[in-house]
């Protein structure tokens, strides 16, 4: 009796037990994600591919961190309030990283167009996405190799995070780069995108590779030969006549003229993605996180109407920011409405090509490339000054003329870059492949010079992760 | 303004139901009435001894005064007398009606049984580290939360509040740390079922605790072992008679500003005046405030926002329960209501809980087991802290914006900052606080089955499991009165998310006396599973907001997410205990687990434990030693894991990048990015910790000391293993990097009854220290915790091999620069009065690079809880003492109370002045001054001159020793005195009792809480305060009535 008792008692609970262990499923461990994929199942589309060169674009012009927080970069320029060439050895590490951030990404993209992944598409639609992505590439080697001198070349995907290690190539390696990059891009990008006016069209391509081609030709590779290819390459942005200036000074920065005629391509904002918070800019109403130097403003950049245009020399009320005990914010970029700055938002675009630009890299390669200024050239940088003295005489900054030597109106280029370009990330690229920051920074700054100024260090993390990864001389190891 | 609706109106019509279910269970047959009297060997009443008819379920339990009263079968024969602590009595009926008894301790109070994981063991056959808490001391405490109950009355369990806020959380660490990515949450059982919430739980309704520290108790839980273990049990029947538990409590709280001071308009309009009119180089300033001004504030006193942002909170706290048992059936239900109404204005929290557990007979070998609750968490506030932008914080606000400007302007709108002086960003605090909306609920519902059969005597099985299902919707509004509300014209967000947790656990359990031979052995197969699913709804730009969140379509740009995620644990377990004559013990463990969320080529690890005791108290040589009762020394090695990592973890992921308008215009393009790399061979943490323990007992028990030490190396850290940028990643989880623990505890519990006074007293000490020993190929690991809008955007919390778990790091301030020490300050370019930094290598220059250094440490050297009740006749008195020693707390929140610009701490008063100069606030020079110093200066020194050469990070020029203070403190946590009113014919038991917690506080912090820690996510970034949701004290009134 006791015995059967305890035989039912078993089969009972043996029964109850395998009921517990068949949902087998259970036992795999192995892990299925449902609400994301691998890099493996992405990149098969077009609109796959697109979201890389947004996403790259978001990550370069973050709030902050990115391109749209200029004192984290470019602080070091005669043009700043504070910059005293104390380079500290993680300056830029934020920047470094999204450019091989964007690299990675557009490179698995290049990558999957090339093995055929988009063989669905018609060819014109690959070849639009390939434009693109290489011309971003490009874009984001020109911003390492003008920063940070050469930087490794990665072209294809990590394979293996672990151990990658890649070695420095040098600086005319990665110009190899950024050149094929772009000649491609010209060849693959449309003339025109119509209604997608962000995007960059062939002759923004044109003008960033006039603008590599000026930047070569100067230090550090001083390949002189490079003038006349910028010069070519300028002009014929400039004879295709789809981008001009815009006429009158105080239109240049305005929600208006975000995407031309004059912008020829630029960090993109609008209400879904802002650009950081506006008061950075304004020293009179703001923050004044990134303003100008007082002595610039006063006693370097020329009277005209253009300087109050770009630069916050008043309050919106007419006061003079000496007369409320501020500084002087960056009016460029206060071009959004009042509503908004009080509300702390704004959804400016900054340029990183324009026409402007373009005329002076013309005048500036055209010049070098001949010896001395040419009518063309002078005609050309004339065009910007005019505009900046609002089509008045002005003798305090007249109108140049052919009647100057090489270097003298090479110098009066670049300074006119300076005025025109202010705070476009421009200036502080000058002053290195100008070699010139011993010549126009403050004097009790010089302190703190010395040729390593240059190129910005190699972050601390490359250099003490990867043994292959050589410091940039003068900032230890 | 809206009133905040008043959750306390739907409580009384809860109790009610709660009467109406209770009265209607019906009376009981009467036969014969006996009472009596339970005392101990001094006549103390003993009241919660167990009285019961021998042979059948038929009891009671004394009341507060000892007495009993019971009814018995006529033809009942024994009453058996039981009690924690103290040996059986047994007493024949008789004739007799009224029993006087007197209960003997037991030698050693070891026939306790104590609660291990996967089952329980006699006290006296158990080696590892087991703090038990004391419900009992618990139980008159007013406290409505677990976690804080923990607090101070276990040794080795340390526990910080994140803040304040009604609701809000605590962080609990159990030997201090072992983990830095992988997380230190100690793993929580509630009667079986792991992964519960301390936060749900309703302190009555538990019946123990106990907290599992060493590696022989804690190997069981394996991988999820390595933090400790909180084993929960709630409570059962007790008595054939049903129990009706009815108690109430009303409180009040106040803000505690702790050692926040603030000045009166008066003084801060003429700070302003002193600010602006210190800008005179070259400018002409005039004065923001007039003398009619600054007398008109002298005599009205401006706006004191600490009064505008807080009031007086309200809790109260209703529950009820039945309890008791039948034949076949033990039961106990409650239900219970707990309602705060926060300090800050439209703040709160309500937690409704309700609890059945069950036993039934089925037959006379199976037993079927139900838990079930379900709660109902709904907490709204203001956000504050990190949670939101630093403008828009009323915490910040209350200490910092303008008292010269008041709540309302002349439109009765709230008042915006002055664009001339102060900070010109700051949000309204009234404003801030009443106009957003942000409601959370929770609700969750437990159910745990078991069927447990009895196969043979001494070999049962368990089968069963149990279910956890959460709900958690968060709602949240900004109109454009509110700081981020206005920036994007309404911000609107839902969250939903939707948890289920499932356990099976089948245990076989084997447990057998052999003459002095003791066995236990059980075999557990285990299956974890649970998936989560979350949609969010962030939404902005609002065409209408008075519909706010319950409207949100009514947004031009909205944005969802959602996903999803899964997590599996298989695991098989096996322990052996082993004791004879309760001297020797052994006992070993072993558990196997796979977890999903480890790489593909790790997916099981495995855990084994030893140790061993043995009771010298038990042997015939100290048999000569009457007054020890017991002397015992265990030793304990093993290891337990940590698998908290995120699920697909090991996976390369396709990760959302934003949006960004890459087409131009008004549209947008989304974002997609490579966010992760795979790692495939990831793997658990592993702690391996060894402890010695030893146990003595003296005086016939009165005295109980229990001293451990612990010695814990965790391996294989789950971390974020960084990556050189240019692989376009800056870092991939591995394991990585090693850290070790070690640590005293001391526990002292003591009795002493001195005529009709009995006295009960528990101190406890934790001394332990954390040391980061290997972080593979990092030289450290930094934290930014200081939030934005402070100068500390830097890192400052480091770990670093070889150095303490938790340091601080920024630059050294050492005051400021005193007349006669001018050279020496121009070296830096500063002058007398100006701030003085430690120039560590002495180059002449303050810079990252050589002078960033350690200026404190967030971990105590120690902490301490010192336990006492009282009992004089019906009266009881309870405290507790609380606190740390030795740990810092950067005070991110000082930085703005005491800048130049704005800020009106009485401190800023204290401020340099040739006639000052003993101080570290530095002076106000003016600029005028400032210049001609300089002028005059390098004309004199042209060798040396006034050129700064102080170069702080751009975004962390405020990581200075300056706000780093001593947190150490003392705190009277909690009294209690309760009153215990005589017991009438239908009420066995009534007390009566008032409490106040946060009651005194002896610390050096200058602000609100030496308790806090904002940010806790990581324990990397343990010990800032950053304006988060201050303290509070309270004071209860409460009645207890037992039927």
């Amino acid at each position: 009796m006791r015995k059967r008792n305890i035989f039912l008692k078993l089969i009972f609970i043996l029964s109850m037990g395998l009921v517990m262990v068949t949902s087998c499923d259970l036992v795999e461990l192995e892990e299925d994600p449902k609400s994301f994929i691998s890099p493996e199942g992405f990149f098969n589309t077009p609109a796959q591919i697109e979201s890389i060169l947004a996403g790259t674009m978001r990550r370069s012009y973050n709030n902050w961190g990115g391109y749209s927080y200029q004192p984290g970069f470019h602080r070091h320029s005669d043009q700043n309030n504070g910059g005293n060439l104390v380079i500290t050895q993680n300056y830029g590490a934020g920047i470094w990283a999204l450019h091989w951030n964007n690299i990675k990404d557009i490179n698995h993209a290049i990558k999957a167009i090339n093995n055929g992944n988009l063989a669905n598409s018609p060819a014109n639609i690959q070849d639009e996405l390939m434009g693109q992505l290489k011309f971003l590439r490009a874009w984001n080697y020109f911003q390492l190799v003008r920063h940070w001198g050469g930087v490794p070349i990665i072209t294809e995907e990590t394979e293996d995070y672990f151990s990658y290690l890649p070695s420095r190539a040098s600086v005319a390696e990665v110009y190899d780069l950024i050149e094929s990059d772009l000649l491609e891009a010209i060849q693959k990008l449309p003339v025109d995108w119509g209604a997608l006016e962000g995007r960059p069209a062939r002759d923004a391509a044109k003008g960033m590779l006039a603008k590599v081609y000026v930047t070569m030709a100067t230090a550090p590779l001083n390949e002189t030969s490079n003038y006349v290819k910028a010069a070519a390459m300028a002009k014929e942005v400039i004879d295709a006549g789809k981008y001009r200036l815009v006429e009158n000074i105080e239109d240049v920065f305005s929600m208006e003229t975000e995407y031309g005629p004059e912008m020829m391509w630029s960090f993109n904002a609008n209400d879904q993605h802002r650009s950081t918070d506006p008061r950075v800019w304004s020293a009179v109403h703001g923050w004044g996180d990134y303003s100008a130097d007082r002595f610039w403003v006063d006693s370097v950049y020329p009277e005209q109407p253009r300087k109050y245009e770009y630069l916050e020399i008043y309050s919106r009320d007419g006061v003079h920011h000496d007369s409320l005990g501020r500084g002087i914010g960056i009016n460029k970029y206060l071009y959004d409405t009042w509503e908004n700055f009080a509300r702390g938002v704004t959804t400016v675009n900054m340029p990183i090509i324009r026409y402007a630009d373009v005329l002076l890299i013309f005048a500036e390669a055209d010049n070098m490339a001949n010896g001395s200024p040419t009518q063309a050239a002078v005609d050309a940088i004339n065009l910007v000054i005019d505009r900046a003295n609002g089509y008045e005489p002005n003798p305090e900054y007249p109108l140049l003329t052919t009647n100057m030597s090489r270097d003298e109106f090479d110098m009066a280029v670049i300074n006119e870059r300076s005025y025109e370009l202010c705070f476009e990330y421009d200036r502080w690229t000058d002053m290195l492949r100008k070699r010139i920051i011993p010549d126009v920074v403050r004097d009790f700054y010089l302190v703190n010079f010395s040729e390593a100024d240059y190129l910005y260090p190699i972050p601390e993390s490359d250099v003490r992760l990867n043994p292959n990864m050589e410091q940039n001389p003068g900032y230890g190891n | 303004m809206k009133e905040k609706k008043n959750g306390m109106k739907r409580v009384p019509g809860l109790i009610l139901c709660l009467f109406l279910m209770i009265f209607t269970t019906g009376a009981w047959a009467q036969q014969r009435a006996i009472t009596g009297i339970v005392t101990d060997a001094n006549g103390q009443p003993m009241p919660g001894v167990s009285v019961v008819v021998k042979g059948t379920t038929t009891g009671t339990v004394t009341n507060a005064q000892g007495n009993f009263s019971l009814t018995v079968p006529t033809n009942a024969q024994t009453l058996q007398f039981s009690f924690v602590g103290m040996r059986m009595q047994e007493v024949p009926i008789g004739e007799q009606t009224t029993f006087k008894v007197e209960l003997e301790e037991e030698s050693i109070g070891l026939q306790e049984v104590v609660a291990i994981g996967y089952g329980s063991v006699k006290k006296s056959v158990l080696t590892g580290a087991i703090s038990s808490v004391q419900m009992e001391t618990l139980q008159p405490v007013a406290t409505q939360r677990v976690d804080q109950m923990l607090q101070g009355r276990a040794a080795g369990v340390l526990v910080l509040n994140t803040d304040g806020s009604p609701g809000g959380n605590t962080t609990i660490r159990i030997r201090g740390m072992n983990s830095i990515q992988g997380g230190n949450n100690a793993l929580i059982v509630v009667d079986g079922f792991q992964g519960g919430d301390l936060s749900a739980l309703n302190p009555r309704d538990i019946a123990s605790i106990e907290i599992l520290k060493d590696a022989s108790a804690t190997a069981i839980y394996g991988a999820q072992g390595a933090n400790g273990v909180v084993l929960i049990e709630t409570k059962r029947g007790r008595t054939d008679k049903p129990v009706i538990n009815i108690s109430s409590e009303y409180g009040v709280s106040n803000i505690l500003m702790g050692g926040i001071e603030l000045m009166n308009a008066a003084d801060y309009a003429r700070e302003q005046n002193r600010y602006e009119m210190a800008n005179n180089f070259e400018n002409n300033p005039i004065p923001i405030f007039t003398e009619a001004e600054i007398s008109e504030f002298e005599r009205t006193g401006g706006t004191n926002w600490v009064d505008e942002v807080y009031r007086t909170g309200k809790t109260q706290t209703h529950q009820i329960s039945l309890s008791g048992r039948t034949d076949r059936l033990n039961y106990f239900t409650s239900g219970s209501v707990y309602d705060q109404e926060g300090i800050m204005l439209n703040s709160g929290y309500t937690r409704y809980s309700l609890r059945a557990n069950l036993i039934a007979d089925v037959t006379e070998w199976v037993k079927f087991n139900l838990n079930w609750d379900v709660t109902q968490q709904d907490r709204s506030g203001p956000q504050f802290g990190a949670q939101l932008d630093w403008p828009g914080n009323p915490v910040l606000g209350a200490l910092q914006f303008a008292p010269t400007l008041p709540v309302y302007d002349e439109n009765g709108e709230y008042t915006r900052p002055s664009q001339r002086y102060g900070e010109p960003i700051l949000w309204n605090p009234v404003a801030s606080a009443l106009e957003s909306l942000n409601e959370n609920e929770r609700t969750t519902n437990n159910v745990n089955i078991y069927l447990d059969f009895t196969i043979l005597d001494g070999l049962t099985l368990r089968l069963g499991g149990g279910a956890r299902f959460s709900d958690y919707n968060v709602r949240r509004f900004l109109n454009n009165k509110t700081h981020l509300g206005l920036q994007d014209n309404g911000q609107g967000y839902s969250f939903y998310s939707k948890g289920k947790n499932y356990q099976s656990s089948n245990v076989l359990n084997y447990t057998k006396d052999i003459g002095e031979h003791h066995i236990n052995a059980i075999l557990v197969g285990e299956i974890k599973y649970d998936n989560s699913y979350y949609f969010e709804v962030n939404n902005r730009d609002f065409t209408v907001h008075e519909t706010s969140v319950y409207n949100l379509g009514g947004a031009n740009i909205q944005r969802t997410g959602s996903g999803y995620s899964e997590r599996k644990i298989n695991s098989a377990v096996t322990r052996v205990n082993y004791g004879y004559a309760d001297k020797y013990i052994l006992a070993a463990s072993y558990r196997a687990d796979g977890s999903s969320v480890f790489g593909a080529n790790n997916k099981w690890a495995y855990f084994p434990s030893v140790s061993a005791g043995w009771r010298l108290s038990n042997e015939p040589f100290m048999s000569d030693y009457g007054f020890i009762s017991n002397l015992m020394i265990r030793a304990s090695w093993g290891k337990t894991g940590n698998q908290a990592i995120g699920t697909y973890q090991t996976l390369a992921r396709i990760g959302g990048n934003g949006e960004y308008p890459w087409d131009g215009g008004s549209g947008t393009n989304l974002g997609f990015q490579i966010s992760s790399a795979s790692n495939p061979n990831l793997k658990w943490e592993t702690t391996t910790q060894t402890n010695i323990g030893l146990d003595l007992a003296l005086f016939r028990s009165r005295l109980r000391i229990t001293t451990e030490y612990y010695d814990k190396v965790t391996d294989d850290l789950l971390m974020s293993r960084e990556l050189p940028r240019t692989t376009g990643l800056s870092s991939i989880i591995d394991n990585v990097g090693s850290m070790g623990n070690k640590g005293w505890e001391f526990t002292v519990d003591g009795d002493i009854n001195i005529r009709n006074l009995s006295w009960t007293t528990g101190i406890s000490l934790t001394a332990s220290e954390t040391t980061v020993l290997d972080l593979g190929a990092d030289e450290y690991l930094a934290y930014t915790a200081g939030g934005s809008g402070h100068s500390v955007n830097i890192p400052f919390m480091f770990l670093t091999p070889g150095e303490p778990f938790g340091q601080i790091m920024g630059f050294g301030y050492e005051g400021t620069w005193n007349l006669g020490e001018e050279a020496e300050a121009a070296r830096y370019g500063q002058m007398p009065g100006d701030p003085r930094y430690t120039d560590v290598n002495n180059d002449g220059r303050i810079d990252y690079d050589n002078d960033f250094m350690v200026i404190g440490n967030a971990l105590p050297d120690f902490i301490f809880g010192i336990n006492n009740q009282f009992k004089l006749h019906n009266w009881e008195l309870t405290f507790l003492w609380q606190g740390t020693y030795g740990n810092d707390l950067f005070n991110v929140a000082r930085i703005r109370r005491e800048s130049t610009r704005e800020g009106y701490s009485v401190a800023k008063l204290n401020r340099w002045t040739p006639e000052n100069q003993n101080t570290d606030v530095p002076a106000l020079h003016t600029a005028q001054y400032r210049h001609d110093y300089r002028e005059a200066w390098d004309a004199a020194h042209p060798d040396n001159p006034l050129v700064s050469t102080i170069t702080f990070p751009a975004a962390g020029s405020q990581a200075l020793s300056r706000w780093v203070e001593d947190a150490s403190y003392i705190r009277l946590k909690n009294l209690t005195l309760a009153y215990n009113v005589p017991v009438t014919r239908y009420v066995s038991n009534l007390r009566i009792f008032a409490s106040g917690t946060n009651l005194l506080t002896f610390t050096k912090y200058s602000g609100f809480d030496p308790e806090v820690s904002s940010y806790t996510d990581t324990d990397g970034r343990l010990g800032t305060d950053y304006n988060n949701y201050p303290p509070s004290r309270f004071f209860n009134f409460g009645v207890d009535v037992t039927f």
